[in-house]
């Protein structure tokens, strides 16, 4: 199994960066064409409600480089879980707060689950969730967050092996928990936007390939993991990638549609978390 | 000693006024005692110092004395014509009056002993006298000997008006009493709570004077009792119940025993209780929850004492109506925030809170939860006291005062004042000074005098080095009402709460709320770089209850505390409960005492208020009273012609038991109270000698209380009374022992000190 998702996920590697597979170098050019400012250390202190975390996980043994963002690191502990980092956060950030009245931070959190900072943030967003992995006490202090009211918002994970490489990492943290597709009547969809005509959101390689999806994540899938009391602890985004569309909301190549697509998803998986 | 100075006994002095018999006015005594005293300074002129003022002022005193004596000075009173009055006996015939008090004798005994060695033939000789035993009643005895004492109640006042209307057309000259004081009237926890005012009054309309004779000891030789239970008499189901419970012993300072409360045979809280000095009360609070719905009678018990003479009076009864219809809870926020989430999910464990709250999500939205059909909060915060008076209680977020219209800031203000709703404000951003609300006309809601300045809200540091060295976080600490408090109990020992409080996690955010106001508690502080704020506030407003919690950071308990620690649900479901459970229905029903002890008249009182909570007169109001014998009876209640809205009814309890009165009215609105009659069990509490009621009897109707081995004295007193058929009667002074006294002491006086002076 492990030999299986090792090898191929080595090839997709080794011929992106050797070669410069279309979907990494086209974006790689796409974001340098139109010339994105750095963004520079945050030397403020700035104190708010709410703050977007990004969770910083440890890739699985073997698991592929990759992902399409201009800004992720991708290198050690710096791996799948910075793609689109930190643009998409601060974009996303930018939206929540001009659309909403959520006090939040201008600027991301990374958090990681080997110190108690995490609990402070009471959202996450995971991002590339087929490379995690968890040690047995990451994995239970992710269980006791969620249990304790935590919620968890995973994107960018793309086809049938993505998606068995996330379970692997998922039952680790709740071996026997269900997860369910969530009815586009669900209150998550209407907590703030109506969401009923949901739509698969691309990466920014559609502005190239014109492929809303990609490997075999043919269909957007909106799943979840819910508590006992049946709230959305574990909001899965399977088969898009809100990310990108956040990152490159501001690109006249990347249509609108979907960034706005994006936003609204991710307003509302952030009003529902502060909510229920 | 003093009669035999005054020959007189005090009571006469009381009860006489001072008259001069001489012939000559009154006027001329005066100046002659001026003149006197001006001859005798004139003898002195023009050697006056303080010798000489000593001397004349002892040669006028005498001079004045001699001078009054020709006056002739008399006490006048009336004193009963012989033959012609009645003079009432009543004798205590109660249980308490069983006790031995350590000696050979009962109480009883020694009453009978007194009536028939003594004081019923002496007044036989002078007066006509009926004799009553006195329990629940008066009841006319032909002689001592059919005294039994054990009657299971003692009620003085009820006794007495009853030999009152007795005697209505006869002449009643004098009352005595002979009881240990130990009236019942009140139950257990009203002793010392002396004879109702109609009865005193009436004694007085007659001028009787009500003689008394105390028997027993005040404390009995070695006795631990419980004094009184004080707790609500309705709780929500599941909901924790403090009960204050007190008590007192004698002859067993420093032993331990065990303070228990059950219901039926389930034991519902315990608690080991160590006696302190001999007759000093006690205090412990129990813990308990209220269970399920349904009306329990509960049982505090003091487990006895090894020697222990009466252990009937180690147990008091309570009734628990414990409701399950749930509360409403309007909460609005003015932003999304964690706070929002974590009470949310609190209540959501919390079968009894319905929680419906609006947060403003966007500039054009308000979001609604729990709300109970899509109308509900459709308008926003409700303009219309009859759509926000729904809810029992209020919490407000972090929303700027300026939020509300003035005509919804008046109707928060009624909201508290008129329908008795509770109110909680956070902190937020928005929040209290921060919010303007210092400045608003809710101003005297907040149980708090806001700070004139803004920017009081304080976020928690997240920065790495603040994580690392919290030392600059807000930390909690109770404060000493909130030792008592239901609502910061997060543990049921008082001490580990204490230390629960000091280790909570670092609340995420605080407020500088002010100044608790006269009258407020505050129940939990923040501590914060050597600062200690307010936390939670709380106070009485209006008919209802208001309260600040200067942080909506408590969720940070929720997440940092080990997953399944409860202390932040239970903190929220227990101020939510707080907030709601007091809050009154349209419809309260009410009566004095929950419990009757050898009582069976019971007022029922009503107060019946509209949607708008402002009084409903015009509407038809009856209870369905159920019986312990499992019958129902149907009382109408009659409004009250002057009190709109207000309602009353009294009916007679039969039989000992629990009653339970659901009272409706026309339009709809209901409420249920349940009383207990309860026969033979106050008379087993106080059993001690109450001297204090018995001396306050006597002085309150010119009466006098004495001791048994003073009955020679009561005896000679008797007669001088204002009631019945009396003689005005003259007892002349001058031949008073003092007044002899006085004519030698003076001059004796004088020449002593002209002799130590020199001025012989």
């Amino acid at each position: 199994m492990k030999l299986r998702f090792l090898l191929p996920s080595a090839v997709v590697l080794a011929v992106a960066l050797q070669s410069g597979g279309p979907g990494l170098a086209q974006g790689y050019q796409f974001g340098r064409q139109f010339g994105y400012q750095r963004y520079a250390p945050v030397t403020v202190n700035e104190r708010a409600e709410f703050a977007w975390s990004r969770l910083q996980y440890d890739p699985a043994v073997g698991s592929s480089g990759g992902g399409y963002g201009y800004y992720g690191f991708r290198r050690g502990r710096r791996g799948l879980w910075s793609t689109d980092y930190p643009k998409a956060d601060r974009t996303f950030l930018d939206a929540l707060k001009r659309l909403t009245r959520v006090n939040a931070r201008s600027y991301e959190q990374v958090v990681n689950l080997d110190n108690d900072d995490v609990y402070n943030y009471p959202f996450l967003y995971a991002v590339q969730v087929q490379s995690w992995t968890f040690t047995p006490p990451q994995a239970a202090k992710l269980r006791d967050y969620l249990l304790k009211g935590g919620f968890l918002m995973v994107d960018d994970f793309h086809g049938t092996e993505d998606w068995d490489n996330f379970l692997a990492g998922m039952r680790l943290v709740f071996p026997h928990r269900a997860i369910e597709d969530l009815p586009d009547n669900d209150e998550i969809f209407h907590v703030l936007y109506n969401l009923d005509d949901k739509f698969q959101v691309p990466g920014e390689q559609y502005v190239n390939t014109g492929r809303t999806y990609e490997k075999d994540g043919y269909v957007p899938k909106w799943r979840a993991i819910r508590d006992d009391q049946g709230r959305v602890m574990v909001a899965i985004c399977h088969n898009m990638h809100l990310g990108d569309a956040w990152e490159w909301a501001d690109s006249p190549q990347y249509p609108e549609k979907f960034a706005g697509m994006a936003f609204r998803i991710g307003v509302n998986y952030v009003m529902y978390s502060m909510t229920h | 000693m003093f009669e035999l100075l005054f020959r007189y006994a005090p009571g006469i002095y009381a009860r006489g006024h001072l008259v001069l018999l001489g012939s000559w006015p009154v006027w001329r005594l005066g100046v002659l005692i001026l003149i006197s005293a001006a001859g005798l300074g004139w003898l002195l002129r023009g050697r006056w110092n303080r010798r000489h003022a000593g001397v004349w002022a002892l040669q006028t005193a005498m001079v004045a004395l001699l001078l009054l004596l020709l006056w002739q000075p008399a006490l006048s009173l009336a004193e009963l014509q012989p033959r012609q009055n009645i003079i009432a006996v009543l004798v205590d015939d109660s249980h308490s009056m069983a006790q031995t008090d350590g000696g050979a004798k009962s109480r009883e005994a020694a009453a009978q002993a007194a009536l028939q060695a003594s004081l019923l033939p002496g007044l036989e000789q002078r007066f006509q006298t009926r004799l009553y035993s006195m329990d629940r009643g008066a009841t006319r005895l032909a002689s001592p000997a059919q005294l039994r004492p054990d009657a299971t109640s003692t009620r003085i006042g009820d006794s007495l008006r009853q030999v009152l209307d007795d005697t209505a057309d006869l002449p009643l000259g004098a009352i005595v009493v002979l009881s240990d004081g130990a009236d019942t009237s009140g139950g257990p926890g009203a002793a010392g709570s002396g004879i109702d005012r109609d009865t005193i009054a009436a004694l007085r309309a007659r001028r009787v004077p009500v003689h008394t004779v105390g028997f027993g000891a005040a404390t009995p030789a070695r006795d631990a009792a419980l004094d009184d239970v004080q707790m609500e008499t309705r709780a929500l189901t599941k909901s924790r119940v403090p009960a204050l419970v007190s008590f007192h012993q004698h002859g067993f300072a420093g032993q331990r025993t065990q303070l228990t409360l059950r219901a039926g045979s389930q034991l519902l809280a315990s608690q080991n209780v160590t006696f302190g000095p001999d007759d000093v009360i006690q205090t412990a609070q129990l813990m308990f929850n209220a269970g399920d719905a349904g009306l329990k009678t509960l049982q505090f018990a003091l487990a006895p004492v090894a020697g222990e003479t009466n252990p009937a009076n180690n147990n008091i009864p309570r009734l628990l109506n414990v409701r399950s219809d749930p509360k409403r809870v309007l909460y609005i926020e003015g932003e999304p925030r964690w706070e929002y989430k974590f009470i949310r999910r609190a209540e959501s464990f919390d079968p009894q809170v319905q929680l419906v709250s609006m947060v403003r999500a966007t500039e054009n939205k308000i979001y609604r939860q729990g709300i109970s059909d899509p109308s509900e909060l459709a308008g926003g915060f409700p303009s219309r006291a009859e759509d926000l008076f729904r809810y029992q209680a209020l919490i407000i977020g972090s929303v700027e005062a300026a939020y509300f219209s003035p005509v919804q800031q008046d109707l928060i203000t009624q909201f508290a004042d008129r329908r008795g709703g509770g109110i909680l404000f956070l902190g937020g951003d928005a929040s209290l000074a921060d919010g303007g609300w210092g400045d608003s006309s809710m101003a005297p809601l907040l149980p708090v005098t806001l700070p004139a300045h803004k920017g009081t809200f304080v976020r928690a540091d997240l920065s790495r080095q603040a994580i690392d060295q919290p030392r600059g976080q807000a930390y909690t600490a109770l404060a000493p009402a909130g030792g008592d408090s239901i609502i910061t109990r997060l543990v049921d020992d008082p001490a580990a709460n204490a230390k629960k409080w000091h280790t909570l996690p670092w609340l995420m955010d605080y407020q500088d709320a002010g100044v608790p106001k006269p009258g407020a508690a505050v129940l939990a502080n923040v501590l914060v770089n050597g600062r200690t704020l307010p936390l939670l506030t709380t106070e009485s407003y209006g008919r209802g209850r208001t309260a600040v919690l200067a942080t909506s950071g408590t969720w940070r308990w929720q997440m940092m505390l080990p997953y399944g620690d409860p202390s932040h649900d239970l903190f929220w479901q227990q101020l939510v409960r707080w907030l709601a459970a007091g809050s009154p229905g349209q419809l309260t029903a009410a009566v004095p005492q929950p419990i009757l002890y050898d009582q069976s008249q019971v007022h029922l009182s009503v107060e019946l208020r509209d949607s708008q909570y402002l009084p409903a007169a015009n509407q038809a109001v009856a209870a369905r009273v159920l019986e312990p014998n499992g019958q129902s009876l149907r009382v109408p209640l009659r409004p009250s012609p002057s009190a709109p809205g207000q309602f009353s009814a009294d009916f007679t309890a039969a039989q000992p038991g629990v009653y339970l009165a659901d009272v409706s009215a026309a339009g709809g609105a209901h409420d249920a109270v349940a009383f207990q009659r309860l026969d033979g069990v106050a008379e087993s509490f106080h059993s001690g000698l109450d001297a204090d009621l018995l001396q306050r009897l006597a002085d309150q109707t010119g009466g006098s209380y004495w001791r048994p081995d003073q009955l020679a004295q009561l005896e000679r007193q008797i007669p001088y009374s204002n009631a019945g058929i009396t003689l005005r009667d003259n007892l002349p002074l001058w031949n008073l022992p003092i007044v002899f006294l006085l004519l030698l002491a003076l001059p004796i006086a004088e020449w002593f000190l002209r002799r130590k002076w020199g001025v012989v």
